[in-house]
């Protein structure tokens, strides 16, 4: 090997290189033997491959041992999520230490840095326990009235299915020792929870990410709310934007 | 079922049979290979949040490789799955089952024997790119080398295969 093209040669066989590139190549070979060659033997050696080179496919038994790891590590990631959960509604400074966004949330009561962790906690919890709708209906009239013997506040419910928010149901849940009314959406692929509580008079932050979700805060009228989701955090504005926009 | 969960099902298992397939090629028995691509399965998943590009194969490629680079350097396993001290004899016959090994046609069996012994270098820049398809950048990201190295190694390993090809026919 010792043409200097050698290279170039071997990526314009790989399709690698662009236009202009390529109409280089192909004059260089075309001039050189030794380039010539290697492209006859590059193609002889990818067809070889191709035809006979053994493809090993994952048996069945891996496939079902990842499985059953999955099953086993989402188990242990919810455990881990209900202790920090438990650790935060005990203690604030507890909460605000496993916090990722630890400086920001310096700056707000302890009870307020803790909530964007117990929050993910609480919506990721539900969908894995599969108790995420206690009250399944895309209607309105049927959702709101279900709330209102069951919790001394009055959730705002619509059905934003016109701007990609489907109202699938609600449900109750208590995080951090309050009592929510948590409105379920489905957007695209992905879950959305609108938890709902009274206003605290506690400063809220805006929006905090955990564990890949995001938690986006708002208060209406005497209620404070906060959409969370895995969804991408310019559809969580846009959401928490048609809740603050909705007119009872 | 979480989303996350659901997303890794949906995007990361339908690469299982590639994740498998590079691990096989990187050692020498079946169950390291599968020990293998559990481990990485797993830290992929445990990594998925963390995910941000649009194709998922190489990402995943690269971790399948780390958890082999990790056994190999834990050296407690060394034995088990470094390829360049095994014998031929003992490489081929684990590597290919008896009943595969009868179904093989004589030149599949020789050539896997071919890249079997390949310097492991050259051995995984090849299945990269002639198996799963990917480009010299996937390449490069996930072997975590300049991309002129994997032009070399490509090179090197194409001019290899064909050169024991090349002699075993004449034998």
């Amino acid at each position: 090997m010792t043409c200097a093209d050698l290279l170039r040669t071997q990526a314009f066989v790989d399709g690698e290189l662009d236009e202009a590139a390529s109409r280089d190549a192909e004059s260089h070979i075309e001039n050189c033997a030794e380039c010539r060659a290697f492209v006859a033997s590059a193609a002889a050696t990818s067809d070889l491959i191709r035809h006979h080179a053994a493809t090993h496919a994952a048996p069945d038994s891996l496939r079902h041992k990842v499985i059953a790891q999955l099953d086993a590590d989402t188990g242990i990631k919810s455990r881990e999520w209900r202790s920090a959960f438990w650790i935060g509604a005990g203690s604030g400074s507890a909460a605000m230490a496993l916090a990722a966004g630890f400086a920001l949330f310096l700056m707000l009561p302890p009870s307020v840095a803790s909530l964007p962790e117990a929050l993910v906690a609480a919506h990721t919890q539900a969908m894995m326990d599969g108790r995420e709708i206690q009250v399944a209906s895309s209607n309105h009239h049927t959702v709101k009235p279900w709330f209102a013997g069951k919790i001394a506040l009055s959730p705002p419910v619509a059905d934003f299915a016109d701007d990609g928010f489907a109202l699938t149901g609600g449900r109750i849940q208590r995080v951090k020792d309050i009592d929510m009314a948590v409105v379920v959406y489905r957007h695209g692929a992905h879950e959305l929870d609108l938890f709902v509580w009274p206003d605290s008079g506690a400063a809220l932050p805006d929006t905090a990410l955990r564990h890949g979700y995001r938690a986006m805060f708002g208060k209406k009228g005497d209620l404070d709310f906060a959409a969370v989701s895995d969804t991408e955090n310019a559809e969580l504005k846009k959401f928490t934007a048609l809740v603050r926009s909705e007119r009872e | 079922m979480d989303t996350r969960r659901r997303r890794f099902e949906a995007q990361a298992l339908p690469h299982l049979d590639a994740a498998y397939n590079l691990a096989r090629w990187l050692v020498r028995s079946e169950a390291d290979a599968e020990d293998i691509v559990q481990d990485a399965m797993l830290r992929a998943y445990r990594a998925f949040e963390g995910f941000r590009g649009e194709n998922i194969r190489p990402w995943l490629l690269a971790i399948v490789r780390n958890c082999w680079r990790t056994r190999v350097a834990d050296g407690a396993r060394r034995e088990t799955v470094s390829t360049e001290d095994a014998g031929i004899a003992d490489f081929v016959s684990e590597d290919i089952g008896p009943e595969a090994h009868a179904a093989q046609s004589s030149e599949a069996r020789r050539l896997n024997m071919i890249m079997a012994l390949l310097p492991n270098d050259f051995r995984e820049a090849l299945i990269l790119r002639e198996m799963e398809d990917l480009s010299y950048q996937e390449i490069a990201q996930i072997l975590d080398v300049p991309i002129g190295t994997v032009m070399s190694r490509l090179a090197r390993a194409r001019t290899l295969v064909r050169e024991k090809w090349i002699a075993g026919e004449k034998q």
